[in-house]
């Protein structure tokens, strides 16, 4: 039996009907047709499809679709301001924290989730942040440097709050 | 050379990035067709058994079921790089537990997923071969009976359950352990580890009239078009392979797989086709992984340290099939005298078949165990003659004029330099240490592949650039790279050009990215057309400025009169009215001159061209009540000859380290008979960004160019083969004590503290 | 045909699981959907989804204790300053479950109700003699953690009961706490083994209130009393560690798997015993406390 699903992403309504089983992913990718968030694993242990569900980090594959229902996800779509990028995403390229990129929309997504709540963060606090994101190529040392930096800026507040 | 200003060593923002980092970025399961189909596959389930029977019938008849298809629906054709040892679908056998013996296409994955369920195998059990050991013994089941009637790569020399073995023959090895005051006899042995991209495996395949369009993850298009033409029996130029932006690949999607499986289930259904695979199916059908190996070793010395003599025996874990094994078989074989001066030496290697994942050419295959085994027993010689490992090494490595194993001479060696510069930037031995802290060292040589490869170039109207590449970019950056050579040679930003790649109709062909070659190769590719371009350029500009050419220079997107820059045009002007397209391949430098005189089996990896050196230090701390290893820092100093692009190549350094961080200490497959027991990212543990250590790199450079673009030598694998050596070294050196099983798990690095007795572990991972 | 429902109080939520055959109530489901995720167990076929159910997300504080409603999430219990300070084994534990995401979503419900061996929630709250109270419709009762937990996925509350809260008694003054795990890497882990600790000490330093409790050495979390009662009336010294490992040792039941072979486990349990009792006898002596705002033990918890 498939379900009204009216949610709110990267500040739109969005609304689709679904099945009790299907993932927030799922929905996201085939219904609403973001393929920003990834997916990388079948055990919640990669982050790649890492979203925001009411502001707070959440596997997006592993988050049933039907329970963000009347509430506000924020993809990596929903991150950049209309006219340019996101600190989070400009320090990510300048750094060359962004290889493959497969990993990168969720890292975008944990970062923003840690700067949104503690801008004043240090080099543990953005290793802690990112704990659920495997990158494979990076070995993650330009990644934290990239977070560093763009937390030092004054404009890394969310592109759309929910 | 042109402009006045070089970019090469300089700092770039990859033409890619911006995609990547907002989530436009479309790989390959992101593509939306219309019409679309789902594939699963059906997998035996078993390490061993013959095929009884196979009922399609019932999943056929499944609602949304479009297709489902075995052997009996693709030609009987064998294939394999090295050895033709496989079919798409089981033949009549089915030789490890994800071994395809069906394939289904359904309206949505749920349903695909059912059928699949629905298929019905009846199978007998054979009796599985789960480790190198049993398969050599003479009692074991051959388990490719007609082994005899493959079709093989010229040279390659075979046995049963040995698809390749070969060796390495230096000077008198009788007479060199007869010379040695001391010797010491090791053996080392590591699991099955895996690639690990981020992206699984995805495939779409749709055809239109006798066409195929495949787009994939795949890391070497060319390779792959020749692999579905082989199997379907159609011609190359009836498939064309995309690859859409790839999530990494680290050899894992090397060599060709599942795209004719796909192409197959479209042309059944006259409909696109989707395969995504799991991460279970990831690490269980990949097919792909890392030998596990069995590293046996002894040395002569004397008592000055002067290694007199070696004996190497390698046994390495191939799987069910020989993939493109032997890539690993050889190199590993040059892996084992390391960058020493090992007069005399008997080294042989063996691919050994058994029931268990195929392996292959995991990022440096073969360079990873082989260092770490071959380091470690290093320090141990060193301690024997009770020298400083540092001094031991210095007494041995290869210096310029030297010959290697195979008698290649080295026009230059930074081996000396690497360790030197690393020991400085690490403070060797180590005089911060904490409590349980010691430092730990490997160095290493690595080769750049020489293959042929091919690129177009051409100038827009606007001036800007499009280079046409044949090459994959696997995330590395190195194509995005080649903007940089196509920009020096033009005068122009690298921002200047887009890049056409990764589609088999458009560029020429290129082996992919494998063997770090892309640089190296079509690089060379890149600037050939670029001269070409260029030389056209100034050509038309001297006759508009009425001028000699040689008084002409490209600058900032223009050709203007030398010394006089007033006088110029830009480029956008002269492309506006004039075709400029240049097209270029390079000419490979060809092999070192060497000798193989007494070697047997050997496959074209017999020298290095142009060898890079390394050396690693890893600082470790271990817990010695629980045997927990952290790794705080590794210092990493390589020598690439020239930097071209300094981010790329740290980005290069850094994530290699990590990945084989993990290696050491966390990363390997354990078996239960014949099935993985962690096929999951939960199980089989990646370095988490809260574990990775501090990398620092430092560069250095060649005197001598060996052929690359602008002396550049392959950076991609090196990182990854020495970091695991320096890490069991520098336990050793925390608990006394040597863990000779990869990974160097707590438990394991416990066992060997606290539980000697319990003597060598056995790795290749029965649980 | 499976059914959704997202009830917005806890007597709806409670008379669903009592009228629907096959029910099972879904908190952040970190646990239940990523099973499924996983091939290991598919979906129930009739999902009660909690996350619209305020009482349950309620945090009650009382002279008495803290009582903690069954959606409070391992991200509350790890930024609060309270329960860092009085419970610090349970945030301890909270803090270095999963990533941030895991912490966010996952449960203190959840991970009770899940009742796996190695959740890291169970020996923190054995060593804090917490309870909890299960609701059905028509009446509450209450339950010891140790009376939950029946088995490895096996808890004794009946299928139409939900969790609805956690009562943590307030410590006696001078009480410390620590949960110590054993793991490969620093996140992303489940434990090897676990030890949770709370000590009391007197005035001469000797221990006059001991609690001790393991993870992933059982097929449940489990208390060890013949420790504690070793410990009574002693100081913390090296001998006082030991018999308590080896008193932990010869309560464990491990088992041999991917991550350890039970005899590595056995083993462990005393580091992780002598860990967890050092940890918070150092608590007891400074009046308690988990350092830092906000990601303390994973660092300096675990052993890594
Ligand atoms: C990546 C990852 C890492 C993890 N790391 C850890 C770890 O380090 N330590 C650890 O202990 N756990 C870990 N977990 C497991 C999990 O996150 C926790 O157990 C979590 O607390 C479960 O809570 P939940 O709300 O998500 O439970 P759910 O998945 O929603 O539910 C779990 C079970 O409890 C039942 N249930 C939930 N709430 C109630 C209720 N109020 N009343 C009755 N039944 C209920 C459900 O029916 C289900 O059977 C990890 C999980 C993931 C995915
Ligand atoms: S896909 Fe969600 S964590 Fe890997
Ligand atoms: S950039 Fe490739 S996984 Fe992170």
């Amino acid at each position: 039996m498939r379900y009204p699903l009216n949610v709110t992403v990267n500040g739109l309504r969005a609304s689709a009907d679904v099945e009790p089983h299907r993932s927030l992913l799922s929905v996201l990718r085939e219904e609403i047709g973001l393929t920003g968030p990834k997916e990388g694993c079948d055990d919640s242990e990669c982050g790649a499809c890492m979203v925001l569900l009411d502001g707070e980090p959440v596997n997006a594959c592993s988050y049933l679709a039907l329970q963000t229902d009347g509430r506000a996800v924020t993809t990596v779509e929903g991150v950049a301001p209309a006219d340019g990028l996101h600190p989070i995403q400009r320090e990510l390229l300048a750094a060359g924290g962004v290889q493959c990129g497969f990993c990168t929309p969720g890292i975008v997504m944990s970062a923003k989730a840690l700067l949104d709540r503690n801008p004043d963060c240090d080099e543990d606090d953005v290793r802690h942040a990112l704990a659920g994101n495997l990158c494979r190529c990076t070995g993650y040392q330009k990644i934290i440097a990239a977070v560093l930096r763009a937390a030092r800026q004054p404009e890394h507040g969310p592109a759309d709050r929910p | 050379m042109t402009g006045t200003t070089s970019v090469l060593g300089q700092r770039f923002v990859r033409r890619d990035g911006p995609e990547k980092v907002t989530g436009e970025a479309r790989y390959t399961a992101d593509l939306a067709f219309t019409g679309l189909l789902h594939a699963k596959f059906v997998y035996a389930g078993r390490a061993h058994a013959r095929i009884v029977a196979i009922d399609t019938t019932e999943a056929a008849r499944m609602p949304g079921v479009h297709a489902v298809l075995t052997q009996a629906d693709a030609p009987l054709v064998r294939y394999g790089m090295f050895v033709k040892d496989r079919t798409l679908f089981a033949h009549e056998v089915v030789r490890f537990e994800a071994e395809i013996v069906a394939a289904v296409a359904a309206d949505t994955p749920e349903r695909a997923a059912a059928a699949a369920a629905a298929v019905r195998v009846e199978y007998e059990d054979l009796p599985a071969v789960l480790d190198v050991d049993a398969a050599l013994s003479p009692a074991a089941p051959v388990l490719h009976p007609d082994w005899l009637d493959y079709r093989t790569q010229d040279g390659v020399l075979r046995a049963p359950n040995d698809c390749g073995h070969m060796t390495s023959v230096k000077g008198d090895v009788d007479a060199g352990f007869a010379e040695a005051e001391l010797q010491l006899t090791e053996t080392y042995c590591s699991d099955m580890a895996h690639a690990v991209p981020i992206e699984p495996h995805a495939v779409v395949a749709q055809w239109q009239g006798e066409k195929v369009t495949i787009w994939t993850t795949s890391q070497v298009p060319f390779p792959a078009r020749a692999g579905v033409a082989e199997t379907l029996q159609i011609p190359q130029s009836n498939v064309r392979i995309v690859v859409p932006h790839l999530g990494g690949g680290f050899g894992g999607k090397c060599d060709f797989h599942f795209e004719a499986h796909v192409a197959l289930l479209a042309r059944a259904t006259r409909r696109p086709v989707r395969l995504v695979f799991s991460r279970r199916e990831e690490f269980l059908a990949t097919d792909k992984v890392r030998h596990a190996a069995r590293i046996e070793l002894t040395t002569g010395v004397k008592r000055d340290g002067t290694i007199t003599a070696r004996r190497a025996r390698l046994l390495l874990d191939s799987g069910a099939y020989c993939g493109d094994a032997l890539f690993a078989t050889e190199i590993g074989l040059m892996m084992v005298a390391g960058p020493y001066r090992v007069p005399n030496l008997y080294a042989e290697v063996h691919t050994v078949y058994t029931n268990r994942t195929p392996a292959g050419s995991v990022r440096a295959p073969g360079g990873p165990q082989t260092c770490w085994a071959v380091e470690q027993h290093t320090d141990e010689l060193a301690r024997l003659v009770g020298l400083d490992p540092l001094e031991f090494r210095r007494r041995n490595l290869v210096r310029a004029g030297d010959t290697g194993q195979t008698g290649q001479r080295f026009v230059s060696s930074s081996a000396q330099r690497c360790l030197d510069r690393a020991a400085e930037l690490a403070g060797w031995p180590g005089t911060d240490l904490a409590e349980g802290e010691a430092l730990g060292v490997a160095v290493g040589w690595w080769f750049s592949l020489s293959v042929p490869s091919g690129a177009y170039l051409k100038l827009n109207p606007d001036g800007t650039g499009t280079i046409i590449t044949g090459a994959q970019e696997n995330g590395s950056g190195s194509v995005m790279g080649l903007a940089l050579l196509a920009a020096e040679e033009l005068g122009m930003r690298p921002e200047a050009f887009s890049i056409l790649y990764q589609d088999t109709d458009a560029g020429p062909f290129d082996i992919g990215s494998a063997g770090s070659q892309t640089t190296f190769n079509n690089g060379r590719a890149v600037m050939e057309a670029a001269r070409e371009v260029r030389e056209k350029l100034l050509a038309l500009a001297a006759e508009r400025l009425e001028i000699h050419q040689r008084d002409l220079e490209l600058v900032d997107g223009s050709v203007r009169v030398k010394g006089a820059p007033t006088r110029s045009i830009p480029l956008a002007e002269i492309a506006a009215g004039a075709q400029l397209i240049g097209s270029g391949s390079g000419t490979p430098p060809p092999l070192p001159e060497h000798d193989l005189t007494g070697c047997g089996g050997r496959l074209g990896y017999s020298a290095f061209a142009a060898p890079s050196f390394f050396c690693h230090i890893a600082r470790v701390r271990v817990d010695r009540e629980t045997g927990v290893v952290s790794v705080p820092e590794v210092v990493a100093v390589h020598e690439f000859g020239r930097v071209l692009n300094p981010l790329g190549a740290q980005g290069q350094v850094e994530g290699g380290v990590i990945q084989s961080v993990g290696m050491a200490l966390l990363e390997g497959s354990q078996y239960d008979g014949g099935h993985q027991l962690n096929p999951g990212l939960l199980g089989y543990k990646l370095v988490t960004a809260p574990d990775a250590p501090t990398v620092t790199v430092d560069f250095l450079d060649d005197a001598v160019d060996q052929g690359g673009p602008h002396g550049a030598k392959a950076v991609g694998e090196p990182p990854v083969v020495g970091t695991p050596a320096a890490i069991g070294n520098a336990i050793a050196a925390a608990t006394g004590t040597r863990v000779r099983a990869l990974p160097m798990n707590a438990e394991r690095v416990w066992t060997a503290l606290h539980r000697p007795s319990a003597g060598a572990v056995t790795a290749g991972g029965e649980a | 045909m499976s059914r959704y429902f997202a009830p917005g109080n806890a007597a709806e939520a409670a008379e669903l699981l009592r009228t629907t055959p096959g029910a099972r109530v879904v908190a952040g489901g970190t646990d239940l959907v990523v099973a499924a995720r996983g091939g290991k167990h598919p979906l129930p076929e009739v999902l009660v989804a909690l996350h619209r159910v305020p009482e349950l997300a309620r945090v009650r504080e009382t002279e008495a204790g803290i009582i903690l409603g069954a959606l409070t999430t391992h991200t509350w219990v790890e930024r609060s300053g309270l329960v860092r300070s009085r419970w610090s084994a349970l945030a301890d534990a909270a803090a270095m479950i999963g990533s941030p995401a895991t912490r966010s979503t996952g449960t203190i419900g959840g991970n009770l109700m899940n009742a796996s061996p190695a959740m890291d929630l169970g020996s923190p709250l054995l060593v804090l003699d917490a309870t909890v109270e299960l609701r059905r419709t028509g009446g509450t009762r209450a339950l010891t953690v140790a009376e939950l937990l029946a088995g490895p996925g096996r808890t004794t509350a009946a299928p139409d009961e939900l969790l609805s809260s956690v009562r943590i008694p307030a410590p006696v003054p001078g009480t410390g706490s620590a949960y110590i795990r054993l793991e490969h890497r620093r996140a992303m882990e489940i434990a090897i083994v676990g030890a949770a600790a709370a000590l009391r000490f007197d005035s001469r330093g000797e221990i006059v209130a001991a609690r001790l409790a393991l993870t992933a050495a059982a097929p449940v979390c489990l208390r060890v009393p013949a420790a504690e009662a070793g410990l009574l009336g002693r100081r913390l010294d090296a001998e006082a560690l030991a018999a308590a490992g080896r008193a932990a040792v010869a309560a464990v039941r491990p088992i041999s798997d991917v991550r350890a072979s039970a005899d590595y486990r056995r083993a462990m349990t005393a580091v992780v015993v002598a860990r967890a009792l050092t940890l918070a006898a150092r608590r007891a002596a400074a009046g308690s406390s988990v350092p830092g705002p906000d990601h303390p033990p994973t660092a300096t918890g675990s052993v890594q």
